[in-house]
């Protein structure tokens, strides 16, 4: 019994740091229709950036709203230097759906480099007050610990924060209109580039948040995101894709699924274990959990 | 489309093959694997073009169908004994089986979730290869097709050889895709991918034809899989990573991905960064950490330039919402 | 058209092959590929970017420091040594690739320290064809002792099994009684260790497998985790790479285990340097932690060939913080310098091989094993000694600093023999006179 509550545990440990990564893909995709694979890249400079602020300012509390803003403008930078552009060139083209992926893989690539050329590829440590040592109840220690409550309580602070604009804000509205409806959307005033641009930095932050969150947990390193990215991209297909709640239900439906998958099944399949889920999930509904079916094509 | 008979399309081939073959005598071995790697990437790429210029469905995938192309290929030679042209085809059909399957779920998803899922399968299908002491774990399968046949002259070089084999096989490939593409087939599934609503209303059952897509393009796949497998000499693991998927994908919108001679130019493309960017790297020099991390830097901005600039794929008819 | 086409991108570097090849005909000729008469060119593969680089991207730098060591005091035989460094990325499609150009274009005089197992595997049949001697390759995958299949190939370090079969003599000696689980990567690395436990007659309350790279996720240390204290270990063998000790490390510490399950660590994933930068403040967890070593610890300041080295860094090595990568780097490259003298005046590819197996077994190195080398064998060392981690993340013998019992065996079925150290004495200054 012990074993399956610490499943449990592990999965929501996990499942929470994927939910932060995928909300970081669903609000780009919200916004502007791409997989952002960038967004792997994007958090490690912004975490890069935090480690930077970290090792001058010496206070974690200070360098992580310092990561989250970098996390931002490095975003709206990649969208609007870049994805802009490109979206325009394409545009009505056969590689319409998949340019924008390549472009963002290129930005990851560059980032990585980039970041290899400055700190070099080794391991660093980015790390928090936090513990990471898991409560104790009595006299086990369970494994779940003070630096996961702070990841499952930003992963819910960045679900209430964007909930909360989606729905009841201007900007949301706006948000909503660009992705929904550009052209229309045009037509009634609003600067669709300037609503994307934003978009991608909220997504941005969320990311660069997550990187801030989850490094501590391990190292920092060029590629240290590289899994996350795929859970997170998995995670959001899982929740499907349009809402953040589903990115978060995505994200504790692998990580649990995943937990159980490695301590039941066994560890043979850890690389597996996404594609199964997946398909799972899929084969039920083929639109993701919170996915609307079939109404528009991607 | 110009029209051309398949008889003119082979004499074409032919003709291609012929200057190919005849030039591969003077150039150095280098430029020998080069080549060969330009003819099994455009093989490679054609498999996505196929999927995604004309039937409109998304793999990041690919690279796992190349596995099991490679790895059955391997399998066929050491457990079945038989002769590498015909361990090329079971690639090929390995690859169609597994295509077919998967084709199966593919027409299910639509862009993303089905973008989603060859993600998570070409991460999750060659760390199999670990588990079935058959498939020969970490360090692989050797795969071996031999030296040139003697009649074909003395001197011949490994990698020279390669790039016979795997020229003859892009030739013989293209031949049948052009062909296949100018039958009903094709105009099916271009016509699925401009308006799915008006090819369904025009009688075209859309899940069939995109699971005969899907088919295809894994058959392709699985032999470029094999061709891949003969020049590295080996299947394993980490030979069929989710970056060799991306490569696949990203040479596919350097060709324009609804144009089969593009993917020969996506090819050279691939083949010509890497190169182009240690060049640039080599010039710029500097400390340890530079030399390590520029080519990865140039090869990106070439990447991201390229993708900018070229998004050359045809204008298709907008589809009206 | 096709050939044209393919020179459009690469024109510069046609040009820059038409230029060393127009610099290298105006030097005397010479016999073989990659010696001139005052450079030798050697090549190396090795992931310097990606996730496999931290750690192992330090190595070809040691060995060119110490490279530019003996080629400041006089080189071999009056040829200075070059070493081209190639990044693979740890894909053995891009090492073949990387190789490509190292023995085709740069046309390198043999391959050295060449990392990883598939990825050397991938260029077996171009070193093979190409008769290219690959010395000291960074693997410890037994098969590469094979001589029919790898001719020109000689592994240095010893085989994942014989580790594994010293790792159950020492638990037999002194964890008898006592229950013991074992994390192993779950590859080739992995099985030659299960076969050389297996030799040894180990039992394990749990063996957990993991794939490679996997460690980076929660979910997978969490399973080691929850699976070592379901089944009570006291101790856990750790077969697996520096990372993986590291998020070991960080997940026995959260359940707060740490000083509860004693922490017993393979060859491949106990560099300290390394540990020290993936754990950070949780550093301290890993002292006590119990290592299998064959080179002397980077912290033994009695070590003749440790306080060479660490000299050599200090000059040559632009401040590379001295660990276990920068020690196996300079110990292969001292190998290296070696084998090039023992080859002649005028060595050719075929002389090195013969100079090897005629010679290598007397070639000074840092080990204390011996080296096994002969015209019938390309096994190189044979045994370990066991050390504790301080809190600087570096071992420490458990027979007290600076004394070393030696535990040797094969990759088959001998016994392990416990002896002192035997090594050859350093030459002068780190510079040999073979």
């Amino acid at each position: 019994m012990a074993t399956f509550f610490n499943t449990i545990l592990v999965g929501i440990s996990s499942g929470s740091i994927y939910a932060l990564m995928s909300l970081s893909l669903v609000l780009v995709w919200r916004s502007t229709r791409v997989v952002n694979f960038a967004a792997a890249g994007q958090a490690v400079l912004s975490t890069y950036l935090g480690y930077e602020a970290m090792s001058r300012l010496h206070n974690y509390w200070l360098s992580l709203p310092i990561a989250v803003i970098a996390g931002a403008l490095i975003s709206a930078l990649v969208e609007s230097c870049v994805m802009r552009p490109l979206a325009k060139r394409s545009k009505g083209t056969a590689v319409e759906s998949i340019a924008p992926v390549i472009a963002t893989l290129g930005i990851l690539g560059l980032i990585r480099g980039v970041v290899g050329l400055i700190w070099g590829n080794t391991f660093l440590q980015y790390t928090s007050p936090l513990s990471s040592k898991g409560f104790t109840i009595g006299h086990t220690t369970i494994p779940f610990s003070p630096l996961n409550a702070a990841i499952v309580i930003g992963a819910a602070i960045v679900l209430a924060i964007f909930a909360a604009i989606f729905r009841f804000t201007r900007l949301g509205l706006a948000l909503r209109a660009a992705s929904f409806q550009p052209e229309i959307s045009r037509l009634s005033g609003i600067r669709v580039d300037r609503i994307r641009t934003i978009g991608w930095a909220f997504a941005g932050a969320a990311g660069a948040l997550a990187g801030a969150l989850v490094t501590p947990t391990a190292y920092l390193s060029p590629n240290s995101l590289d899994l996350l990215l795929v859970s997170g991209f998995v995670a959001a297909v899982i929740g499907g894709l349009e809402s953040l709640i589903g990115a978060v239900v995505g994200g504790l439906v692998l990580g649990v699924g995943f937990a159980f998958i490695l301590q039941y099944i066994g560890t043979q399949v850890t690389f597996s274990a996404a594609f199964i889920i997946l398909i799972i999930v899929l084969f039920i509904r083929p639109q993701g959990i919170f996915g609307r079916g079939g109404s528009r094509e991607a | 489309m110009k029209r051309k008979s398949p008889a003119a399309r082979f004499l074409i081939s032919l003709g291609i093959g012929a200057i190919l073959l005849f030039a591969s005598g003077h150039v150095d071995e280098l430029r020998a694997y080069q080549g060969a790697q330009v003819a099994i990437y455009a093989i490679a790429i054609a498999s996505i073009v196929l999927l995604t210029g004309f039937s409109g469905q998304i793999s990041l995938g690919h690279g796992a169908l190349l596995a099991v192309g490679g790895y059955a290929a391997v399998i066929a030679q050491i457990h079945w004994h038989l002769p590498y042209p015909l361990t090329f085809l079971i690639g090929g059909i390995a690859g169609a089986l597994a295509g077919y399957v998967l084709g199966i779920a593919a027409a299910r998803l639509r862009g993303p979730y089905l973008a989603g899922t060859t993600l998570a399968l070409a991460v999750g299908l060659p760390s199999l290869a670990n588990q079935f002491h058959i498939l020969g774990g970490e360090q692989g399968l050797p795969f071996d097709v031999g030296t040139a046949p003697t009649w074909i002259g003395k001197d011949f070089t490994q990698y020279r050889w390669f790039f016979w084999v795997a020229v003859t096989a892009a030739l013989a490939i293209f031949w049948l895709l052009r062909n296949l593409l100018s039958t009903r087939y094709g105009r099916r599934w271009r016509a699925v991918r401009a308006n799915p609503t008006a090819a369904a209303l025009a009688g075209i059952d859309i899940a069939k034809a995109k699971v005969l897509a899907f088919t295809l393009s894994s058959a392709v796949a699985g032999l470029s899989g094999a061709l891949f497998a003969m020049l590295l000499g080996l299947v394993a693991p980490l030979a069929f990573t989710l970056t060799l998927s991306f490569t696949l994908v990203t040479g596919a919108v350097l060709a324009g991905v609804s144009n089969l001679g593009g993917s020969i130019v996506g090819a050279l493309v691939l083949v010509a960064i890497p190169e182009l960017s240690n060049v640039v790297a080599t010039h710029l020099g500097g400390s340890d950490r530079v030399t390590a991390n520029l080519p990865g830097v140039v090869t990106s901005v070439l990447l991201i330039v390229t993708v900018l600039l070229a998004p050359n794929g045809p204008r298709i008819p907008r589809r009206h919402k | 058209m096709f050939v044209s086409r393919r020179n459009k991108g690469g024109i510069i570097a046609a040009a820059a092959i038409a230029a060393a090849a127009l610099v290298t005909s105006a030097l005397p000729a010479h016999a073989e590929t990659g010696v001139t008469s005052s450079t030798i060119k050697l090549g190396i593969t090795v992931p310097l970017t990606g996730a496999a680089a931290p750690g192992y991207n330090k190595v070809p730098y040691a060995m060119k420091a110490y490279f530019d060591y003996v080629n400041a005091n006089g080189g071999v035989n009056g040829r200075k040594i070059q070493l081209v460094i190639k990044d693979d990325g740890y894909s053995p499609a891009t090492t073949l690739s990387v190789t490509n150009d190292l023995i085709l274009k740069d046309k390198v005089f043999a391959l050295v320290g060449t990392l990883g197992t598939a990825n050397n595997e991938a260029t077996t049949r171009l070193v093979n064809s190409h008769k290219v001697p690959r010395l000291f390759v960074n693997t410890g995958f037994s098969a590469f002792a094979d001589m029919k299949k790898y001719p020109t190939t000689f592994p240095l370090f010893p085989s994942y099994a014989t580790e594994a079969k010293v790792m159950g003599k020492y638990l037999a000696d002194n964890f008898a009684g006592k229950k013991v689980a074992l994390i192993y990567q779950d590859d080739d690395f992995g099985a030659d260790a299960l076969k050389g436990f297996a030799t040894a007659g180990t039992t394990f309350v749990a063996k957990i497998p993991y794939s490679s790279l996997s460690q980076a996720d929660p979910s997978v240390v969490g399973k080691w985790v929850t699976t070592l204290a379901t089944a009570q270990a006291d101790a856990v063998i750790m077969f697996g790479v520096t990372s993986a000790t590291g998020a070991l490390a960080g997940g026995l510490y959260k359940a707060g285990l740490i000083g509860k399950v004693q922490m017993i660590l393979g060859s491949v994933g106990s560099d300290g340097t390394t540990l020290k930068g993936l754990l950070g403040p949780l550093a301290p967890a890993l002292a006590g932690s119990i290592a299998a070593s064959f080179l002397p610890s980077p912290s033994d300041a009695t070590d003749e060939y440790v306080n060479l080295f660490k000299s050599v860094n200090t000059q040559y090595n632009a401040g590379a913080t001295f660990d276990n990568n920068v020690l196996v780097g300079m110990n292969t490259a001292m190998m290296t310098v070696q084998a090039l003298r023992a080859a002649g005046t005028n060595p050719t590819r075929a002389s090195l091989i013969k100079a090897i197996e005629a010679k290598g077994s007397t070639f000074a190195s840092a080990a204390f094993s011996s080296i096994s080398y002969s015209a019938k064998s390309h096994v190189g060392y044979s045994g370990y000694w066991f050390g504790k981690l301080g809190t600087d993340g570096n071992a420490v013998s458990v027979d007290g600093a600076g004394k070393y019992t030696l535990y040797s065996t094969d990759s088959g079925t001998a016994p392990v023999v416990k002896s002192a150290p035997a090594r050859t004495a350093m030459p002068a200054k780190g510079l040999p006179t073979n």
